[in-house]
């Protein structure tokens, strides 16, 4: 039919028929059964490729357009056919120092370390003088800012692979196990953790539910962020438990307080030495326990063995992946279906997958064009459409998703970001519009925040020390009418160290070790776009445009609004007189077009 | 708090062009809006607004009731807490048996002011130790039950069922689950200056109207398409108000979102329901606890103390009450960590001048404790719900919002 025509008439020829993508019938939803070869067209194609992955051009979809639905999803799933992943290993910074190994939780905590020892982080407390302990808090604030910002640089590398990567679904489903098994930067404030972590989300990330569960368990980033460290025999400390039970395999509801206590307990002595994994034996309780019916002298990974035996974990695990890559409402029944896939693949994630993403169900009206983007998706596919090979480093893609609520490493909760509904209010709505525009409009004035770092306060400090001003008066805060509040009170105290000035000097050692992020703007060209898709009118570019970059369209007003806008800054509706002076009013539509409500959904 | 937007003739008037449409609708006048304060008013007689207004603050991650007022009276509270029990010469004492601890001078002058009412030992039945799970109750006031929306939520559709713009207001990342309402869009910002949409001279046109759309099935561009209303109806009254507020108040380090709740009252917003949140499970703290909750508690009580100074400032602290709550306390007895682990009956706090301060509800015992260490909870929380509902906003029907009848307190003055 329309395979074999350019992918400009292609889409032309379907935007003038109907803009609505197709989807199936009604009568598909919630059922399972593969999609036949003849039910298979370029908008399942794109709609394939948006949920498997961040969307991508024409093109793209096109050659997925050509295969069969199973070739299609056995090319995205198990990578057949699929060009090799050449895709370079992040380019660590020599920041780290084996002295500050084990790091304390808390500045009080280094210091009064420092106090004890005559030293903490590798740094000695000075014999005499002022500030004898200041070295040492200064060093503590170093770690502190070059780990965020070399995570920083992590996020970047791992979202140029979501953009670039042949095959996508690797970060896709990192990026769920991401939002699944929790950890965050600040918290864990040890990027080489959370590279591990991410490392084994787009090794494993594929692979089976339980191994990934072990492996994500005795990982030091889970480790840290959950005190499983401080665990010890007689005395268990029961975040990790509950939250593996919790958030991670079961849900709530599905075991008892005391279930989370003997857990505990078997997972005792669980700690980790820098990056290494180790059981300490004499912290660990080798007693009896009972838990989930089951008794017996079990140890941290009997205890997930149990768990993966409860047929609610298979549910619970198959109904999350499906709300991630599907849709949000989820019958029961359907839910207990999925459970099965999982179960019967003894936890093998492809097989769901295939079963998912093969489904009529997935095809239906109720899943196609109903999801919600979340603000990495929004971002990464926006670019992915937009034909670039790279994430742009203005404007920064790092502030841009923690504006709109799902920085990288920076989960709000261990609940991770709730999906759907929830990465849309009010505010945030005008905040992806804003996105958009500082994408086709880079903001001259762009300072990045990796150099210009560590907020107000810290410019303000440094300003006054290179005034000449001494310390302490450097690091007042600002001065305010009548009562000042208890807390400025205390962070102004003059002791053996200013911790605002530790604060000024640890941003500034930090900027001195960790690479700037590159800071080239989105090279768009939407005249030659036009050109190629050979389009002759305004109301073709139009319809073009919303074709290639919404997978749900505006209203037919808001479409007429559109077209008319472009013929007013065209000063005509015929492409080919516009042609030479195009460039600047397709990219004032197009972010009209990115702007519409429903630019978010797909 | 400083904040240095500017805000120039030209772009005042494209407020005036872009924000105020909604506005002149709603109010039914179709007359020429001229000042903000103005068509806020008509907005609010529209609303009913009798200039009562409720502040809700939410201290995430299960706050440590029992170190944050210490009752230094108590012996078991040291048998308990030999490592975290915090000593008498430490806090700030405010009777016989309780102090607050040491960094909270706010919350002791408010005490002492007689501004600050301490509800002890609210909780309810079959506790649950989830932060997710307790949250959800607490912002539902339906304890195990699967109740879809929030009571701030179910209130204003009681209160204002004719859902008039801009009535509740959650200052926040997300949009919080108690105000999720039937008939309502809460109004959900984070940064007042990110709350524009940002646009170009030619966009606007088509950036300033809501396009026609005939009937929509999808149920996820409904919602959008209404978060895109009460966008373009409250983000210019929102940075107005925050343009023109600069305070010379102190708030601290923290600050929180108060200033901002000060802006858009003294903007004259008609809303009456703000919802906002210390963030992100900060309270929830399993190991080394002292250090960083004492701080905790400075910033929350510097905010607190800052804001009730801010609304005397702009002559509105009669009009405004703040309750504080968490969705649950923690274990009496402390963890080999330096740490408590999740609990279960907590204190709230109710500020503001027209309450009566002092101690309300029955102190949970130390001695007496459940199974699992915990408190047993004296206080339903949706007793001081209810307190908020009919004794401050004057909404009679709580029985029916709560469902449930639960006993008020007798906690504001005339």
């Amino acid at each position: 039919m329309l395979r074999n025509l350019p992918i400009g008439l292609v889409l032309v020829a379907v935007a003038a028929g109907a803009l609505a993508q197709a989807n199936g019938p009604a009568s598909w939803q919630n059922d399972l059964t593969p999609i036949g070869a003849k039910d298979w067209n370029y908008d399942f194609a794109e709609h394939l490729l948006q949920r498997v992955g961040f969307g991508g051009t024409p093109e793209e979809i096109q050659a997925l357009a050509k295969l069969t639905p199973q070739q299609a999803v056995a090319r995205m799933v198990r990578f057949e056919g699929a060009p090799a992943a050449n895709l370079a290993p992040f380019d660590e910074d020599a920041i780290h120092d084996p002295g500050l190994e084990p790091f304390p939780p808390s500045r009080p905590a280094v210091t009064d370390l420092a106090k004890q020892k005559g030293e903490a982080l590798g740094i000695k407390v000075k014999p005499t003088g002022n500030r004898r302990l200041q070295p040492v808090v200064d060093e503590f604030f170093y770690w502190l800012r070059a780990s965020a910002l070399e995570t920083n640089r992590v996020a970047y590398w791992w979202a140029n692979r979501m953009v670039d990567s042949p095959r996508p679904l690797q970060e896709k489903m990192a990026l769920f196990w991401h939002g699944h098994f929790v950890s965050n930067e600040a918290k864990v404030r040890d990027y080489r953790k959370l590279l591990a972590q991410l490392e084994l989300f787009q090794t494993q990330g594929l692979g089976n539910f339980k191994d990934l569960t072990v492996a994500v368990a005795q990982g030091p980033a889970m480790l840290s962020f959950l005190d499983a460290g401080v665990n010890v025999k007689g005395a268990s400390n029961e975040n990790f438990a509950r939250e593996i039970m919790e958030l991670f395999t079961m849900g709530v509801g599905n075991y008892t307080e005391k279930d989370i206590r003997e857990a505990a307990r078997a997972f005792t002595g669980w700690n980790f030495e820098d990056l290494k994994f180790v059981v300490n034996k004499d912290q660990h309780d080798d007693g009896e326990k009972t838990f989930l019916g089951r008794t017996g002298r079990f140890d941290g990974v009997n205890v997930i063995d149990i768990i993966m035996q409860q047929p609610v974990t298979a549910d619970f695990i198959a109904g999350k992946i499906y709300r991630y890559f599907v849709r949000q409402d989820l019958s029961p029944e359907l839910q207990k279906k999925l459970g099965a896939v999982l179960r019967e693949n003894k936890y093998e994630i492809k097989p769901l997958l295939e079963a998912i993403f093969l489904s009529r169900d997935f095809y239906s009206p109720a899943s196609v064009g109903t999801r919600i983007y979340s603000p990495v998706e929004l971002a990464v596919s926006t670019y992915k459409k937009l034909g670039l090979k790279s994430i742009p480093g203005v404007p920064d893609f790092n502030s841009v998703t923690g504006a709109l609520g799902q920085q990288l490493f920076a989960p709000p909760t261990v609940a991770g970001w709730a999906q759907g509904q929830a990465w849309i209010t009010p505010g945030l709505l005008l905040e992806r519009a804003n996105f958009v525009r500082d994408v086709l409009f880079p903001d001259i004035g762009f300072l990045p925040p990796d150099r210009y770092t560590g907020g107000g306060e810290v410019r303000r400090v440094a300003q006054r020390v290179r005034e000449g001003m001494d310390i302490s008066t450097a690091t007042q805060d600002e001065t305010k009418d009548g009562e000042r509040a208890e807390s400025n009170k205390n962070a102004d105290r003059d002791e053996e160290f200013n911790t605002r000035y530790g604060s000024f000097r640890g941003s500034q050692l930090a900027i001195e070790r960790v690479t700037p992020i590159p800071r080239e703007t989105a090279q768009v060209n939407l005249s030659r776009t036009v050109r190629d898709a050979k389009l002759k009118t305004t109301a073709e570019v139009v319809d073009y445009f919303i074709h290639r970059f919404m997978s749900v369209p505006p209203s037919t007003d808001a479409r007429q609004k559109l077209v008319a806008f472009l013929d007013r800054d065209l000063g005509t509706s015929d492409i080919s007189v516009a042609q030479t002076y195009m460039e600047q009013s397709l990219r004032l539509v197009l972010h009209l077009i990115m702007s519409q409500p429903e630019y978010q959904l797909g | 708090m400083k904040n240095h937007f500017s805000f120039s003739k030209s772009s005042r008037r494209d407020l005036l062009r872009a924000g105020m449409c909604g506005v002149c609708v709603s109010a039914g006048a179709g007359l020429p809006v001229r000042v903000f304060g103005q068509a806020a008013a008509a907005l609010a007689a529209q609303g009913n607004v009798d200039g009562k207004i409720l502040v809700v603050l939410e201290l995430s991650g299960g706050n440590d009731g029992l170190n944050t007022l210490v009752p230094y009276g108590d012996d078991a509270y040291y048998k308990h807490r030999p490592n975290l029990g915090i000593p008498k010469k430490e806090i700030r004492v405010i009777d016989e048996h309780f102090g607050f601890s040491g960094g909270m001078a706010g919350f002791e002058r408010l005490y002492k002011d007689g501004k600050l009412a301490i509800v002890h030992g609210c909780g309810y039945e079959n506790p649950s130790f989830s932060h997710f799970t307790s949250m959800a109750y607490w912002h539902t006031a339906a304890p195990n039950s699967g109740e879809e929306y929030g009571w701030v939520g179910r209130l204003a559709d009681a209160m204002a069922p004719q859902a008039p713009p801009n009535y509740i207001v959650n200052v926040g990342a997300r949009q919080s689950l108690a105000v999720r309402s039937r008939k309502h869009v809460p109004v959900v910002f984070d940064d007042p200056n990110k709350f524009t949409q940002e646009k170009f001279y030619e966009e606007r046109p088509i950036l300033e109207s809501l396009p026609e759309h005939g009937q929509i099935d999808n149920p996820a561009r409904r919602f959008l398409l209404d978060t895109a209303k009460s966008a373009k109806d409250a983000s210019a009254l929102v940075r107005e108000a925050w343009s023109k507020y600069h305070s010379p108040i102190d708030y601290g380090i923290a600050g929180l979102d108060l200033p901002k709740v000060v802006a858009l009252i003294d903007a004259g917003m008609p809303t009456r329901l703000y919802y906002t949140s210390y963030r992100n499970n900060a309270f929830d703290t399993h190991v080394f606890q002292g250090d960083v909750h004492k701080r905790l508690l400075t910033y929350a009580s510097d905010a607190v103390f800052a804001f009730m100074r801010d609304l005397e400032r702009i002559k509105r602290a009669d009009d405004v009450v703040v309750m504080v709550f968490s969705e649950f306390g923690r274990r009496v007895p402390e963890n080999v960590n330096l740490g408590t682990d999740h609990g279960t009956a907590n204190l709230m706090f109710v500020v503001g001048n027209k309450v009566k301060g002092g101690h309300y509800g029955q102190v949970p015992s130390l001695t007496k404790l459940d199974a699992g260490d915990n408190l047993i909870y004296t206080t339903d929380f949706r007793r001081v719900y209810g307190t908020m509902i009919s004794g401050w906003l004057g909404y009679r029907d709580a029985h029916s919002l709560l469902n449930g009848d639960f006993q008020t307190f007798d906690v504001f003055r005339a």
